[in-house]
Formats: C-alpha cells, structure tokens, sequence
C-alpha cells in the first residue's frame, strides 16, 4: 500500500451530436475525407463571422442538468488567443468567465459506497482542426474545426485511479443516454486530460500537479494514472522533486511519457467574443431544452434491482440502451423482471448479435414479449422451447401461441404422466440408480437425459428433476 | 461630355432613355482612372469584369425602379469580393484572392451596380491618413501635397475626384467620415448592426461599420438603402425592417433641436473651421434650428478608450495571418515558430505591428481587467450620456475634424497626432451611432471642412433630412477640378 495520498482533477472534452458546427452550418460529421466538411468560417477566412448553432446551446443545457449543474442563464462566449496550427483563428471561441454549467456532480459507486464527483463548471467551446505529422510536414483536416465541445472539469476530488476511471465510465453512461454525444474515446468524441499530483498526509498542501493529456480510452485513464502516481511516489521517494509538466500514456510503454515541461503564466489573454451577442437564457429555454430527457442509468438500475434483477445484469441491460428502453416500457405492468431480463440478455440478446439486428429490426412486440414471458415463468415453455423457436418469435408476425402449435411443442407438465416415464427410465436403469445411491450425483444427470430422450424434450425439466429426485431418495 | 460628375437621377435617366448604355459609364470610369493613376486610389482596377458586366447589362432592359442600376461603384480593399483580389492595403494579403462575396458586396451585385475596382486604404484600416498602405498614399484631389485622411482614404478620393460617383468604406474609429471631410464628398457611418460585416476583415469587431461615400447627400442615402438588412451570417446586425432614407430629404428643419458639445467646438479645433462652423450655425439659427451648447462627460475619454478596445481586439482578429492558409507566407521557413514570426514581420507594416503589439499587451493577464473590461465599462458610460443628449436633442452637431487635410510630409512616425485626427468622430464609434460628414466649405487654402451630424441610434433618415438641408442652403461647388475640363 502507498503511503501517499493521490489528487486527481479530470478534464473531459465532448463532441456534441448536432448536424452542424457551433459556428458555421457545416457537417458535423466523422470519418468523411480530409477537408470536406469545412466552409470558410471554420478554416478562419478573413471576413467571416461566426453564428451560433441554437442546437449547441440546447444540448449543453442538457448536459449540464444531467450532471447536475446550476444553469448560468446570462452568459457569453470569450476568445483564448493563441498561435497553434490546428487553431484556424489563432484564437478559439470558448467560454471563460461565464461557463453554461457550474457546481455540479457525477454519483459513482466505489465499493459499494456512494462518492460525489463534483464539477466545478461545464463550458461550451469549438474544436480545433485535427493534425497529422508526416515526415517533417505537419497535415491539417479542417472537418474537426468548429464541432461543438463542452469541457467537464471535476474539481480536485478524485482520488484513485479507479474512481478516476469510475467517473469516465459513468459520465460517459450519463453523456450517451441523454443524447449528448456518442462519447466514442477512440473516435475522439470523447477526450480526457487528468491533473494528478500526490501528497504525503491529508493535512500537507497538494503536491505539484502533473497533466496527462489526450487519454485515448477508458481504461487507460486507470492505468495512465495508476502508473503517473507511481512515477511521482517514485519520485518522492528518491527526495526528487516534480516539475510541472504535460505528459501522455504510451500504451506500448505502459507508462506515461513527457511532452512538454509547462511554461509558466500561461497568457491566453481571454476577452469576451465581440462577434456573438451576450446570451440570455429564460426559464422557457432550458424547459424546452431538458423536457426530453429519458430515464437516466442511475434511476433505472435502482428499479431493475428492486425488481429482483441481479446488479451485474441490470449493468448490461443498461449498456443496451435499446433492451432498456424495451424493458422500462413495462415498469408499470405487473411483467416478472427477473424472467424477462433473463429471455433480452439470453436468447434475445444472442439472436440480435448473431444477426446483427436492433430490437426495433424484429417482430419482438410488446405483446409476444408479455405473453413470452408468461410462458416461461409458468413453466409452459422450457428453455429448450425458447432456443427452439426465438427464431421464430423474432421474425414472424404470429403470435406466441400461434408459433408453439405450429412447431408442435407439446410440453407435458402433467406430474402422473411424467410420473409413469420416470418410473420406466427407473426401471431400465438399475445401474445409474446404484451409483446414485453410492453417493455419485452425476448419475441422476444421466438419468434424466434420458428422460429426455424418452419424451423427445417435452418434459418440463423443473418438475420432471423434482420427480426424480423423489422418486431416487425414496429408493435410498 | 462626362457622365459620371452628373447626379445618379440624371444618369438613370439617360440609361432608361437609352441615350447612352452602362458600357459608357464603365469606360469614362476607367479612362479618369487611367487619367488619374497619380492620385493612387486604387489598388486594383477590375477592368475585365467591370466591362463584361457592363456588355451584360447593356443586353439588359434597365430597371427603372431601381436608381444604382447600371452605376459604377468603388470598394475599399478590405470588405472581400468573390475572385477579385482584396488587400487591405497590406503585404499579408497582397495575393489575396477571397472565395467568397462579402454580404454588402453581394447586396451591390443583386442590384446589377458595376464594381470597378478596390480602393486604396490604410493596412488594415489602421491609420487616418492612408500612408500605412503598402501601396504608398492616396493623394488628395484638392492639393495632391496633401493627405486625403483615412483609413478610407482611396474610396474618399476616387468620389472626390468624380473618378466614380459611389464608393464603399469602414469606419472603425472615424474612417469614413473623416476621409470624407478632408475630400470634400459626403460620408456616412451607420449605426452599428445596420449593415452586416460578414466580409468586411475584421479590424475591430465591436466598432466596425461599413458605409457610403458619395458626391451628395440623397445619393449616400440611395447607397445604403442598398446595403442595410439584417444578415444571418452576423449576429451583430440587426433586424430593424428596411426602411427608405431618402424619405424625409426635403423636408422642413425649423423647430429641431440641435446640440453642440463644448468639447467640439473647443481649442483643439482650428479657427478657420470653428469659424466656418459658426457661419453654418447663424444660418440654422436664422432657420428656426434649436441650437444649444452642451457639455457631454467623457468625450474627452473617447480616444484613450478606442485605443484600448479597438488595439486589443485587433490583436486578436490580426492573429489569423499566419501564413498557413492564406495570404503571405515566408518562404521556407525552419519550424513553426519561425513561420509565425517571419510571415508576420515581413507581411505586417509598422503600424499595424505597433498596434498589435499593444493591442496584445493590453489584454495579457491582469492587464485585461485593468484596461479593456474597464475601458468597455466606461464606453457603456459614455453611450449613456450620449443617449442623455438625445432624450433632448434630435440632433449632435460639430466639426468633422480638427484642422483640414495636412500635408503627406508630415511626420507618420508620430502616431498620437494622427490619433488626434479622430477625436471629434470616435465618440460616434464608441457609442454605436450613426453619423454622418457633409462639406460645409473651404478653408483659405481652398482644403473642404467638413461637418459632423450624430443621430441617435437607427435615425439616418434624420441625419440625411438635416444634411440635405445644409447641402442645398450652401450649395458648394464639390469638384475640385471644375474649370480645367470641358463641360
């Protein structure tokens, strides 16, 4: 165990899902050939203006209440003035004095505890272009310049890696449930810096704050900064002392590696955006903006447990944001949860997979989903049966009951009928029957495959196992 | 015979009668040019197209309901047009070829005027003489010895000299207007937000304004008819509905209520305009104008604030000349650094260096605090006692400058005179007003003084009613070579 104590502040950059830029009526899009999304407002021609995307503004509103935030209602856009290549302008429009969102929080779950990750602010920016480094040429795509960004800074409150990695996780389960931002970290639409800085005891000043910078995955944001702490402890140790500096993680090395050493007083001699007027939320503005935003992750997992479904599959019915949607459609019916998560992240999961469709692709309705359900839990079709027709249930428009005639599935459930071919098997199977007294369990397995067998699968496996199990102890 | 000196009325005339066509008025356009090359106030003369257009039109049924049809027009250098080269008198932009129209220029083209060709300026439109253009000064067309003001130098002298009878200017800080005055035409600065600055490079946002520089009074308000309206493409334009500012050229003035500040007509202004200015106000007086002296705080302030605002916004809408995209780019540069600094101090002159320079010492660190959110403070100030004024008064009245046209000799290397140059007109900039230079007369040595009318904000067509008035009592005769050509 470490004896130091880590601080940890994350900054994440969000592409904002809109169909066009922040400032100009460009695509937002990705993955479109160099420089073909662009006009002559993002590559920063002389006598352009911006304009402001009403959409931006909207989708950060949303943002900022699903993290909680309070909503700055006058705010404005200020420049950050400096020369880079990848800044069309040399200058990006951002928000410096009056950020959209501020005082807000994430809930994460460490070990079974609830922590409060708190955002300092939540501001609205452009992107920069995106460069490429050739040889000694540096390449620059304009398609970039000017998407949408909001920046969610915490304040310095995390303190592990894992919990650093928590919050990504969550934000991120936040950001794409409200439609924020598609939040891909390999795409970039989801970009994360960490400021980490380790001090001996609670009670010393905060150590000198290193910079991570472009963390190219969620789990690396654990690992980059699980190996930054090291380094610096390693440091300490040594009695060296740590310089202020921006590092990146090298996935290769398995550690992070210096960029540069920071400059002092960094100058960006902000000012407020002469080209867009002053902004002016009303009451009616963040109304309109928040009024469609679902059932947030947090809430729905709340509910799924207290229906009786197991965290870790409430966690993947959750990361299926259609089966969710699907699944909450029957919170207020009296549907078991438990049998029906099970069937969406069983069978019905493994036939969407396997033929890459969505839900809203099949004949699943609501309807053959109740009456599914129903069967099952009520023993009239077995897991075999499902297996055997989901097919079936997915793409054809019959209903349930319709399916089990035409394929034939006559379960038999009667207990004297199922008594009887228990008895024969018995009977036929003296051998298994010995051992399974000699105390080898495996024996009644192979009994009741055979049992199987006999009924070609149509006996229900729960009471036909109950019978047997009766009937072998008898013999006992 | 010559066309181009007639009134726009007169012109249209002669096309709706089909007694000469478009073509003839390009071709007098580009022989005075050609006539007048000394006078260097253009920077690029687009013959071709401005005769290709002209050939167009000539096909054309001309229309009669629109007045500009058909005329000539300058435009200063730095408001971009589509595949016509665009300068800002500077070397940064010396191959500058923009894409696209500015919303003024499309606006220009919609109604079939004839763009003849880009004007001379100060680089970047920092200056009030036009001597920072890297391509030498306009000459004033009254004594080519003398400066022709600036920045919109070259657009003042191609109308003063009757080379074109429209041209286009910015006024960031007085940029029209005074040019305006020191030549003898008419020169309006509207308010802030009525003409859209979607094409205009930027020099400083939050004061610049395009405007029309024209012989006479109705004609500057025929022009901005034609370039106002609201623009998508700039948030700061604004959605007031069209209106005609012609409408109230005519009629009668007496019982308005004029005032005139004490600091404009104090010692910085020379005695032969004050005079002049004085004769002016004996003869509104006589004509029942209300005229009353009133002391407006802060004017005084005015230049210090400019300088603030407008250098510190400058220093950041000058950062985009980088060499990368567009424009000069030093040849074959070490890293980027070295792309950065030698591009931008070969491209830039020492003017516009020297207010960049402050410009970015202005807004680093505290020093944005200190002077440019105070100084925006105080420029809020300064609106509101202007906008006292005018809950009183319909009209400010004053000089437009402080001494006529000086001589282009004179030290350049000075810049807090040339600063002074604009101390009457800056106050209008800071507040948002639209305002407006007409010639009142001439000193002894036969240079035009101007006169400077400020409305409240949206008021042209009241600026332009009291102007005409003026203009029609004294009559002057504006054409500097009348006499030496034959009529």
């Amino acid at each position: 165990m470490s004896n130091y104590i880590p601080t940890i502040g994350i900054e994440v950059h969000v592409e904002l899902k809109t169909n066009t830029k922040i400032f100009s009526n460009a695509i937002n899009g990705y993955g479109m050939g160099a420089n073909t999304l662009t006009n002559v407002i993002d590559l920063g021609y002389p006598g352009t203006l911006p304009t402001i995307n009403k959409e931006v503004i909207r989708q950060a509103i949303k943002a900022a209440t699903v993290l909680n935030c309070e909503i700055r209602k006058d705010m404005h856009f200020d420049r950050k003035n400096y020369f880079y290549p990848d800044n069309p302008k040399n200058y990006q429009i951002t928000q410096f004095n009056t950020p959209i969102g501020h005082d807000g929080y994430v809930l994460i779950e460490v070990d079974g505890v609830e922590k409060k990750i708190e955002i300092e602010e939540m501001h609205i920016e452009e992107d920069t272009c995106k460069s490429a480094h050739r040889g000694n040429v540096t390449l620059l795509d304009f398609n970039r310049a000017g998407v949408p960004l909001i920046e969610i800074v915490t304040k310095p409150c995390i303190s592990s890696s894992e919990e650093a990695k928590l919050y990504i996780e969550k934000l991120r389960e936040i950001l794409l449930y409200a439609g924020i931002s598609d939040c891909k970290m390999e795409e970039g639409s989801m970009r994360c810096d960490a400021n980490v800085s380790i001090r001996p005891k609670e009670s010393a000043p905060y150590g000198t704050k290193v910079e991570i910078k472009n963390i190219g995955s969620i789990s690396n944001v654990g690992l980059s900064i699980q190996k930054e702490i090291m380094r610096q402890e390693k440091i300490y140790n040594n009695n060296e002392t740590i310089t202020p500096q921006t590092r990146r993680f090298d996935s290769k090395l398995n550690d992070t590696v210096l960029m540069r050493v920071k400059e002092t007083g960094n100058d960006y001699r902000y000012f407020p955006e002469p080209d867009i007027p002053f902004i002016h939320l009303t009451d009616e503005d963040i109304r309109e903006a928040t009024k469609d935003i679902p059932m947030l992750p947090d809430e729905r997992r709340k509910i799924y447990i207290n229906k009786g479904i197991t965290r870790v599959n409430s966690d993947k019915i959750i990361n299926h944001r259609e089966m969710s949607d699907f699944l909450n459609s029957f919170i207020e019916s009296d549907l078991d949860f438990v049998v029906a998560s099970n069937l969406l992240l069983g069978d019905i999961a493994s036939y969407l997979n396997k033929t890459n469709k969505m839900l809203k692709d099949t004949l699943l309705s609501k309807e053959k989903f109740v009456v599914l359900v129903e069967k099952v839990k009520d023993n009239k079709l077995t897991s075999k049966n499902v297996k055997d027709i989901i097919e079936d249930i997915m793409e054809k428009d019959l209903t349930i009951d319709d399916i089990i005639e035409e394929k034939g599935i006559t379960n038999i459930t009667d207990n004297s009928i199922i008594e009887s071919i228990v008895d024969k098997i018995i009977e036929d199977n003296m051998e298994s029957v010995e051992d399974y007294k000699n105390g080898h369990d495996r024996s009644i397995k192979y009994l009741m495959g055979q049992i199987m067998k006999e009924t070609k699968g149509q006996a229900e496996p729960r009471i036909t196992m109950q019978l047997l199990k009766e009937k072998l102890d008898s013999l006992k | 015979m010559r066309y181009l000196d007639k009134d726009i009325k007169e012109i249209h005339e002669l096309l709706v009668s089909k007694k000469i066509c478009p073509l003839d008025l390009v071709n007098e356009a580009l022989e005075l040019i050609e006539k007048n090359k000394d006078l260097n106030c253009f920077i690029t003369v687009d013959k071709e197209n401005a005769i290709e257009m002209a050939n167009r039109l000539g096909e054309m049924e001309v229309d009669k309901d629109n007045l500009l049809f058909g005329i000539p027009i300058a435009i200063k250098d730095n408001i971009v047009t589509k595949g016509l080269r665009t300068t800002c008198a500077s070397r940064m932009l010396d191959n500058f070829i923009p894409i696209y129209d500015a919303c003024v220029v499309e606006k220009i083209k919609e109604l079939n005027m004839i763009i003849i060709g880009k004007t001379n300026m100060d680089e970047f439109a920092m200056g009030s003489t036009s001597r920072t253009s890297y391509y030498k000064a306009p000459l004033n067309p009254w004594n080519k010895k003398m400066i022709s003001g600036g920045s919109s130098g070259g657009s003042a002298v191609a109308v003063g000299a009757r080379l074109v009878p429209l041209a286009l200017g910015s006024d960031t800080g007085g940029s029209i207007r005074q040019p305006a005055s020191y030549c003898g035409i008419v020169g309006m600065k509207p308010t802030y937000g009525r003409v859209s600055r979607f094409g205009l490079v930027a020099f400083a946002s939050s004061l610049d304004q395009i405007g029309p520089m024209t012989k006479n009074v109705y004609e500057n308000a025929l022009l901005l008819n034609a370039i106002v309206g609201r623009d998508e493409r700039d948030l700061t334009s604004s959605d007031k509905e069209k209106e005609d500012f012609t409408r109230l050229i005519g009629e009668d003035i007496s019982g308005m209520r004029v005032a005139i500040p004490t600091y404009f007509i104090s010692d910085i202004v020379e005695k032969e305009i004050k005079d002049k200015f004085n004769e002016l106000k004996e003869t509104l007086k006589k004509k029942n104008v209300i005229i009353d002296l009133v002391d407006i705080k802060y004017l005084e302030n005015a230049v210090t604030l400019y300088q603030i605002i407008a250098m510190g916004e400058a220093s950041s809408n000058l950062a985009r000349f980088d060499g990368i995209r567009y424009g000069y780019s030093t040849p074959n540069p070490t890293d980027i650094d070295q792309l950065y600094l030698k591009t931008r101090r070969e491209g830039f002159g020492n003017e516009v260096k020297r207010r960049i320079m402050v410009g970015s010492y202005l807004l680093s660190g505290e020093n944005a605090q200190l002077y440019y959110n105070k100084a925006l403070k105080i420029r809020d100030d300064m609106k509101k006692e202007l906008m006292k004024v005018f809950e009183k008064y319909d009209l400010i009245i004053g000089p437009t400058t402080t001494t006529t046209a000086y001589s282009l000799d004179s030290d350049l290397d000075n810049p807090l005179k040339s600063y002074m140059d604009d101390v009457l007109v800056i106050p209008v900039n800071m507040a948002g007003l639209p305002a407006i230079s007409i010639p009142i007369g001439f000193s002894n040595s036969k240079m035009p003084i101007g006169m400077h009318i400020i409305g409240k904000p949206f008021s042209e067509a009241t600026i332009y009613k009291f102007a005409s008035f003026i203009e029609k009592e004294l009559n002057l005769d504006l054409n500097p070579e009348r006499g030496d050509k034959d009529e």
